[in-house]
């Protein structure tokens, strides 16, 4: 291999062998949690009549002959939803942590922490409680504007708007400051989340529903809900993988990254955006699933280093697997909030690897 | 607390909610209260006289249309009252999933659990192959939920009654699902007679400011929500309801001892032993209130037939109007 003459190669030698290690890693895992995604449950499938169903039902293929009627609609109507849901929101997370984390340079950063999930928990909150208040719009509660209920609308729209204005409180002459978009997010994030306490308290019966959105759940996905929110999440993630350039000299910080030649405030915004879209829009369909965002890329940093060619793809895979994992647990442990099982599964997970690895400060270039 | 960490208040009601929630350990089901509904079931020998005409078209207490093609054959059951309901048509033998929370009648026990910890598996609701599914309203089963099983084509009957009335109106609806009409009519005539009976009972005596605790949590005092049916079993039973907010349904104590009650019912005492008239006079400020300087702090171990919508709940009915006068009416 020249290396010295190609320009840029995109990968070689032994971080050619370090990708297809941990790509092909994540991939096969995904690839397993599919297959028990799918399979296991209330009613358990084996994996051949899965795979005959699907055939039947998606491709036309067969006769899905030795599977009662109810079971293939666990599969096909329930199921599969379900665990791509739980993909599509998976990845979308991850890859968002992946790039709050660079464009911060904090490690601490999730992709809640400028407001998406603050803005987009009282979006849902008004969406449960308002027609209890106003018994008007409870009627109409069963029609909704694309089918989708005012609930998932309104989760999207709240992170979006949420975001949008603490960039505009934050933003100073074209600059985007880390600090200050951090400190920003923090006071509008604590504001929203006194609205929310406080629908919360006047909600009732709708408690256990706000509850439950609150903690995350996939329980509720549908076709609908992955046909609006997984295009979105592809999207972000073709648009951010085509910046990965932008991202691994945002790692430097903002002086060196714009002696380097990149429009740092611009590229801040861009970024930004994009990775509140994906966030916004897997929270829209699961409620706020925490701790997935924030350490997979923690987890794949210190398996494959810093490069966003490598770290993005390989988030989003990693991302995925773990979530229909999560999801897995938590409806065989008898549909508890996939959101414990993400931080009671996640965390002592995150806490050994940290002991283990001394590179672990280094994880975030300081 | 601070807004941003919002965990500790979560938690704090996660335990309101199990705190809620009746347990199925310490219910209280005494004798008393079971006996007299045990007769209230529609004998189980009379079969339906008329087939009802098949496909039916129902609107339920959330205003949707349900279409069902067939008497069902197997139905799902979201919601303990329901539950009793299809039990007190004779159709108990037709319910093949119900909730965890489910108690009455005995033989229930045996039928499988599609609701465990308040959360409907609706994989399992789609395994038991239902024809008919009888959710219950207010969030009490998850809009998204009933959502849900509507899209998969099954049809689901939502019923959430706010008053006696409305019961009866949902004997009648379940009735007429199930092809139990006259057994729903002979059902509802009984329960009429039983409440005018109490109505009757009580009718011209003093009505005292009757306070029902549903649960005090971390110094928030839950009771009767404003307009609540709740509130208006108090007010049929002869008392007069001191209320709480509506949606919320807690009252402030500063309020409560304003309202100043002469009557104290502990329905929380059905599931917490160590909740009686002793422990209630000890907490701060509640010795300012008639009621408990009278000693007329009640303990009530029906909470969960008061509570529960279904067939019972005129038992829970005659069990407030004896602890609200009980010289007047007798068990």
């Amino acid at each position: 291999m020249r290396a010295g003459v190609a320009p840029r190669p995109l990968v070689r030698g032994p971080a050619l062998t370090r990708a297809v290690v941990v790509l092909g890693g994540a991939g096969a895992l995904l690839l397993v949690a599919l297959v028990a995604g799918i399979g296991l449950g209330s009613v358990t499938v084996a994996p051949d009549d899965v795979l005959r169903v699907l055939a039947h039902r998606l491709l036309g293929i067969g006769a899905s002959s030795g599977v009662s009627p109810s079971t293939e609609t666990i599969i096909v109507d329930l199921r599969l939803p379900r665990v791509l849901g739980a993909m599509v929101v998976g990845a979308g997370l991850a890859c968002a942590g992946t790039v709050f984390q660079a464009i911060l340079r904090n490690p601490m950063a999730d992709p809640y922490i400028i407001g998406t999930a603050a803005g987009a928990s009282l979006g849902a909150t008004v969406g449960i409680v308002l027609p209890l208040l106003v018994p008007a719009l409870a009627i109409g509660a069963g029609s909704s504007v694309l089918g989708l209920g005012a609930v998932q609308l309104l989760a999207f729209a709240g992170g979006v708007a949420t975001v949008a204005l603490v960039i505009g409180v934050a933003r100073s002459g074209g600059r985007l400051p880390s600090v200050t978009l951090l400190l920003t997010g923090y006071a509008v994030s604590s504001l929203l989340a006194a609205g929310v306490a406080l629908l919360m308290f006047a909600s009732g019966r709708a408690l256990a529903a706000i509850f439950s959105w609150l903690m995350g759940s996939l329980a509720a996905v549908g076709w609908l809900d992955l046909a609006i929110a997984g295009p979105i999440v592809l999207a972000v993630f073709v648009v951010l993988f085509a910046r990965w350039r932008s991202l691994n000299l945002l790692l430097l910080g903002d002086g060196p990254a714009a002696n380097l030649g990149l429009d740092v405030g611009r590229e801040k915004l861009r970024l930004t955006m994009l990775a509140t879209l994906s966030t916004s829009a897997a929270v829209a369909i699961s409620g706020t699933i925490g701790f997935v965002g924030l350490v997979v890329p923690h987890l794949l940093r210190l398996a494959a280093g810093p490069d966003h060619r490598l770290l993005l793809p390989a988030s989003a895979v990693l991302g995925a697997a773990l979530l229909v994992l999560a999801d897995l647990g938590a409806r065989l442990a008898g549909g508890i909030p996939v959101g414990v099982v993400t931080a009671l599964v996640g965390a002592p997970f995150f806490l050994f690897l940290l002991r283990r690895s001394r590179r672990v400060v280094s994880t975030m270039p300081a | 607390m601070t807004p941003r960490r919002p965990s500790i208040l979560l938690t704090g009601l996660l335990l309101l909610l199990s705190a809620c929630a009746p347990a199925p350990a310490t219910s209280p089901l005494a004798s008393t209260s079971a006996e007299p509904s045990a007769s209230i079931g529609a004998s189980p020998s009379s079969a339906p006289t008329a087939a009802a005409a098949y496909p039916l078209t129902l609107t339920d207490d959330a205003g949707r249309e349900v279409t069902l093609d067939v008497a069902p054959a197997r139905i799902v059951s979201l919601a303990p009252s329901n539950t009793e309901i299809v039990c007190a048509l004779a159709s108990c033998d037709l319910l093949v999933g119900i909730t965890d929370f489910d108690d009455f009648p005995a033989e229930v026990i045996e039928i499988d659990k599609v609701v465990t910890m308040a959360q409907v598996d609706v994989e399992a609701v789609v395994a038991a192959e239902p024809d008919l599914v009888l959710a219950a309203g207010n969030e009490l089963t998850p809009t998204s939920v009933i959502d849900q099983l509507a899209e998969l084509g099954l049809p689901v009957l939502t019923l959430y009654p706010e008053s006696l009335d409305e019961v009866y109106a949902d004997v009648q609806l379940i009735g007429a699902a199930i092809d139990r009409t006259d057994e729903a009519t002979g059902l509802v005539d009984e329960m009429r007679g039983r409440v005018e009976a109490v109505a009757e009972a009580v009718d011209g005596l003093d009505r005292p400011r009757t306070f029902y605790e549903v649960s005090v949590f971390e110094g928030t005092i839950y009771t009767a929500g404003e307009g609540s049916f709740l509130a208006s079993l108090i007010e049929t039973a002869g008392g007069e309801p001191i209320v709480g907010d509506t949606l919320s349904t807690s009252i402030e104590i500063e309020d409560l001892v304003a309202a100043d009650p002469e009557l104290i019912l502990l329905g929380d005492a059905s599931y917490d032993p160590t909740i009686t008239a002793e422990t209630v006079a000890a907490r701060p400020g509640w010795d300012a209130m008639t009621a408990v300087r009278d000693g007329n702090v009640v303990v009530v171990t029906d909470d969960l037939v008061i509570t529960r919508p279904g067939p019972r709940i005129v038992d829970g009915l005659e069990a407030l109007a004896r602890a609200i006068h009980p010289d007047a009416v007798s068990g």
